[in-house]
């Protein structure tokens, strides 16, 4: 069985990113950044309407738009479109503007529906317009029991009932959707901002008819992509068709606005919970009922509602009597996509406001509550850690006590991520110059994550080399393939592929050299017996480094002003496990990263959909809120490092429990539940009955 | 964008020439090229005014300070004799947007924006404001409207320096016709009170000159209330000002933002606090007057505590 090196002198220390200079100076190459010869623009129509039926796109004028080399129809009409931006159609020509003045002049004769539905609740009507024709939007519900929850509530010595709901929450990766494409006689290079340049490779193979070896997929650098990121999409694939048709490479990066109708979002929540516990602080009952919306959803030609909005429940904590009955609710609105952690950040938000509540009904300290019905051992004890970190014991304060308008309070949440681990399909290579350069292959992508420095620094660590005498290659699908990079998976990928890699690479310099112990200041010596032939090694990912399941807790101290309603973020502290820690600055900056995306949550993001016009009113970042600098509190990140179970994924976990310890801390300032998201200055006026009474003239 | 022509124009009359009758007049831009991007005009000509001499400085008299239409948001924030002698004007400057936009928004663009309701900017609504029927807002999401308006349209005006001037009693001076109008806040947003169509008074190529401010008031404060923290829009914003001579208010001014199409002022309100001490009972009386007529809708009447609080707090702000 393999094992990792103990005492390590890399692994599990901090090193900084390998690629930092190359971002920080601009040289980094992303794929918007690409210059090929003849370079086209690519644009995308979008619906106007929330629902029609699209009859002809009439696309010649665009074509007479002086600049513009190809113009195409997402497919053959009559086709019908369900959301307020989905594609209909798209130009590729010489300028920007070119391609604004043709998606202008495309001229389409559509019948737009005269019912839409773009909201969950009117979705939940039986006779709500059909996203779907011949298909309810709500899907049945789903029950699904364990334990008697009616005898159970019945034993109970405090029981508290709660509507906590989540909103639609866009992708929002620092660099959009999008591709470079040429397509030549040869077949198809795309440089992709994607998180799985092999899925993007055989997608655009499977949608284009052409063998998987035909495409080469490239991702040097790239921006972000929390679950949206994973196929061609169709902007991929619009993409390509339009540099088949023009003859010439298309950049095609969407816009904000594309952005967030189109790739994808986190399903909303509406959590009706109700939830008991004995005299003694032990959680005995669980009622939920659940809806949310996918959007248009994963129905499909055959079903409304479809699935993706469901959530784990009872999340976390050991309940013997829970019943949870969960549908999802189709709208005419862009659908789910996986998104960061799917399904807990808003299952942490709904049952850990529901546990505060609670404790606050039997009249017990949160965290001690937490302690009690807490199941996993190592949430204890990071409970203990970041109480301790945040001074619990010294500030906390029963709800609402604190004096003066602006009130502080403190709150915490908890995390459970069951994936994390490696896909033991991941494979790599390295090659090793009688220079002693060396240059590690591996067919995954760095998604901004850290993951050629994850690589470099194990390659250090077991060739005794230094991280800056890696060369790390990564992003080509001309490399041995690995995994996309979902589920927090890729550390726990590569950190064992390149462990055999380099193992191998040494056992094999070693016997060709002669010397017994190649590593280190030995290293240079043994390559030049190489003579004039590199030695390139195979490996791949091997059983024994790495698991999975990652806890973690985050604690939030705010500050809440009663008079406007501001929530000011005081300080967070994230309190985080992943197994061995291979890079403890990329792994921090996962969590600075989760935890900022966790505050956006909680606070200020939210699709806003109208349902006069079945529009989204805020396809911008003037109205779909994210967090500034300004609103980032000082973040602590405690990390617990825990070599015995092997390399697990953070990337997910860190963003799990922030709302839910955020909001927490709110109403345990204002000594009244905020209980939906975002916690805006208007719904915390309201929570305070400040607000007076609409009343319809 | 549609196609236009440039010119810079090198005095107020060449830009008045210049614009004809399908002209824009551009200085930073901030605005006017947001909604050429959408498409929500397309003037034939852009004539760019920076160029014009004069009307990028601030004048220092006697009893009257003059900022230039070209001041820039960053060089009213950074001014330091504006800093000590109209606080309220700094507190506002340095709430704008973000720096970089600080950096070349300039006050007559300020001034002159236009509405930034989601309705009027989502480029696939026809609203009352695009010479649509409806005013969605009226009937749908109106979170972010207004409490007050005078006609159909509720998108409530932004600009938080014409609330500040208003406090001011600042005279805004528009070149208009060969003529040189003299308006004051209430006038210069007039026409966005009573009619849908209208974002201000401004008839097309009309220039803003400068803005005069009296000096009258060595007391002035400026708060906003928002979503976030920095660069986010103000859900409501209050500016007030006076003298306070032996614990009593002199000329005492407040005008709200973000409430109304105008800046929302209540002559009552003034009347009542002339003379008054500054006390908490005081400007909580005087927030009640401001606000006795507001007509919240479904989405918006949050703003009505919201906007209680920041005219407490700032007129309380007055006592230095």
């Amino acid at each position: 069985m393999p094992a990792w090196p103990t005492n390590p002198r890399y692994i599990s220390q901090s090193t900084p990113r390998v690629d930092g200079p190359e971002k920080v100076s601009g040289r980094a190459r992303y794929s918007s950044d690409i210059q090929a010869p003849g370079l086209l623009y690519g644009m995308i129509l979008r619906s106007p309407w929330p629902a029609a039926k699209i009859a002809e796109v009439d696309l010649r004028p665009a074509l007479k738009i002086p600049g513009i080399k190809a113009a195409i129809t997402v497919r053959d009409t009559p086709f019908t479109t369900r959301y307020y931006g989905e594609e209909i159609a798209a130009v590729a020509g010489v300028s920007k503007q070119a391609c604004l003045d043709a998606l202008r002049a495309i001229s389409i004769k559509a019948e737009p529906a005269s019912a839409f539905v773009v909201k969950e609740q009117d979705g939940l009507d039986a006779d709500s317009p059909q996203v779907w024709q011949g298909a309810a939007n709500a899907s049945a519900p789903r029950t699904r029991e364990n334990g008697n929850v009616d005898e159970a509530f019945g034993q109970c010595s405090a029981v508290i009932e709660g509507f906590y709901t989540t909103p639609v929450q866009i992708h929002n990766p620092m660099e959009t959707h999008g591709n470079t494409v040429s397509w030549t006689d040869d077949g198809i290079t795309a440089w992709s901002s994607t998180q799985g340049i092999s899925s993007v490779r055989d997608g655009l193979a499977g949608s284009l008819k052409l063998d998987q070896s035909k495409v080469r997929v490239i991702t040097d650098f790239m921006g972000g992509g929390f679950g949206a990121k994973f196929g061609a999409g169709v902007e991929g694939v619009l993409a390509a068709r339009l540099s088949k048709e023009a003859g010439a490479p298309v950049r095609l990066m969407l816009t904000r606005f594309d952005q967030a109708l189109a790739v994808g979002n986190r399903p909303s929540s509406f959590q009706k919970i109700k939830m008991g516990a004995l005299a003694d602080g032990t959680l005995h009952a669980f009622e939920m009922e659940n809806y949310g919306t996918a959007g248009i959803g994963a129905g499909g030609d055959a079903g409304g509602g479809g699935g993706g909005a469901n959530i784990p429940a009872p999340y976390l904590y050991k309940v013997d009597n829970a019943r949870v009955t969960q549908r999802s609710v189709a709208v005419n609105a862009g659908s789910a996509r996986a998104f960061r952690a799917p399904g807990n950040p808003p299952a942490s938000f709904g049952m850990e406001s529901a546990m505060d509540d609670l404790a606050v009904k039997l009249g017990m300290d949160p965290l001690d509550f937490r302690l009690k019905n807490d199941p996993s051992p190592i949430r204890r004890k990071e409970l203990r850690l970041g109480a301790d970190k945040i001074g619990w014991k010294q500030k906390y304060r029963p709800p609402g006590t604190c004096p003066g308008i602006v009130k502080t309070g403190l709150g915490c949440a908890g995390a459970a991520w069951p994936a994390g681990g490696g896909s033991p399909f991941t494979q790599g290579e390295a090659q090793i110059n009688p220079d002693g350069s060396i240059e590690l292959r591996l067919g995954v992508q760095d998604i901004g994550t850290g993951t050629k420095t994850v690589i470099a620094v194990v390659a250090a660590e077991i060739l005794g080399l230094t991280p800056e005498q890696i060369t790390v290659r990564v992003g080509d699908t001309h490399y041995p393939a690995g995994p996309g990079s979902g589920g927090s998976t890729t550390c726990a990928s590569v950190s064992p592929t390149v462990n055999d890699v380099c193992n191998q690479a040494l056992d094999q310099l070693q016997k060709l050299s002669g010397m017994a112990d190649a590593r280190g200041q030995n290293w240079f010596e043994a390559c030049k017996k190489l003579g004039i032939s590199p030695l390139t090694v195979h490996g791949r990912w091997q059983k024994g480094l790495s698991s999975s399941h990652a806890c973690g807790v985050q604690f939030a101290e705010v500050a809440v002003d009663t008079e406007t309603g501001l929530v000011t973020v005081q300080k967070v502290v994230a309190v985080h496990d992943c197994g061995l820690i291979i890079d403890q600055l990329t792994l921090a900056s996962q969590i600075n990263g989760g935890v900022i995306m966790g505050m956006g949550y909680a606070l200020y993001e939210e699709r806003v959909m109208d349902d006069l016009s079945g529009v989204m009113l805020n396809p911008n970042f003037e109205t779909y809120k994210l967090p500034g600098i300004a609103d980032v509190p000082e973040i602590e990140v405690v990390l617990v490092n825990m070599p015995e179970r092997g390399v697990i994924g953070i990337g997910e976990p860190s963003t799990v429990p922030t709302a839910g310890a955020i909001a927490n801390a709110v109403a345990n300032a204002i000594g009244v539940r905020v209980s939906s998201l975002p916690i805006t200055p208007a719904k915390v006026l309201a929570a305070l009955g400040k607000v007076p009474p609409f009343i319809k003239s | 964008m549609k196609a236009f022509e440039y010119a810079t124009a090198l005095s107020p009359s060449s830009a008045r020439d210049l614009i004809a009758d399908n002209g824009a007049y551009i200085a930073g831009g901030n605005d006017l090229l947001g909604r050429l991007k959408e498409y929500l005009d397309a003037p034939a000509r852009l004539v760019n005014i920076k160029a014009i001499p004069g009307l990028d400085t601030i004048q220092y008299g006697d009893d009257c300070w003059t900022i230039g239409s070209l001041v820039t948001i960053a060089t009213l924030e950074k001014d330091e004799k504006i800093r000590s002698a109209l606080p309220g004007l700094h507190q506002a400057a340095a709430e704008i947007a973000s720096p970089q936009i600080r950096n070349v928004a300039t006050v007559g663009g300020n001034l002159a924006q236009h509405s930034r309701c989601w309705y009027y900017r989502q480029r696939d609504v026809q609203c009352l404001k695009k010479n649509g029927d409806l005013c969605y807002a009226r009937n749908s999401d109106n979170r972010y409207h207004s409490l007050f308006s005078g006609n159909d349209c509720i998108s409530p005006v932004v600009s938080s320096l014409g609330a500040t001037f208003a406090a001011l009693d600042a005279t805004a001076v528009v070149l208009s016709g060969g003529q040189e109008l003299r308006w004051s806040m209430a006038e210069f947003y007039a026409d966005a009170w009573k009619m849908h169509l209208a974002h201000n008074s401004l008839k097309p190529g009309d220039l803003i000159l400068r803005v005069e401010i009296p000096l009258s008031r060595p007391r002035s404060a400026y708060l906003q209330a928002s979503d976030k923290h920095v660069f986010d829009w103000a859900l409501v914003s209050c500016a007030a000002a006076a003298d306070y001579v032996d614990g009593k208010l002199v000329s005492p001014r407040v005008a709200l933002g973000s409430i109304s199409p105008v800046p929302h002022q209540m002559d009552k309100a003034n009347q009542f606090l002339e003379g008054k001490p500054l006390d908490s009972t005081t400007v909580a009386h005087a927030a009640d007057l401001l606000l006795a007529n507001a007509r919240p809708l479904e989405h918006n009447a949050y703003k009505v505590p919201m906007a209680h609080a920041l005219i407490c707090r700032t007129l309380l702000k007055l006592k230095g």
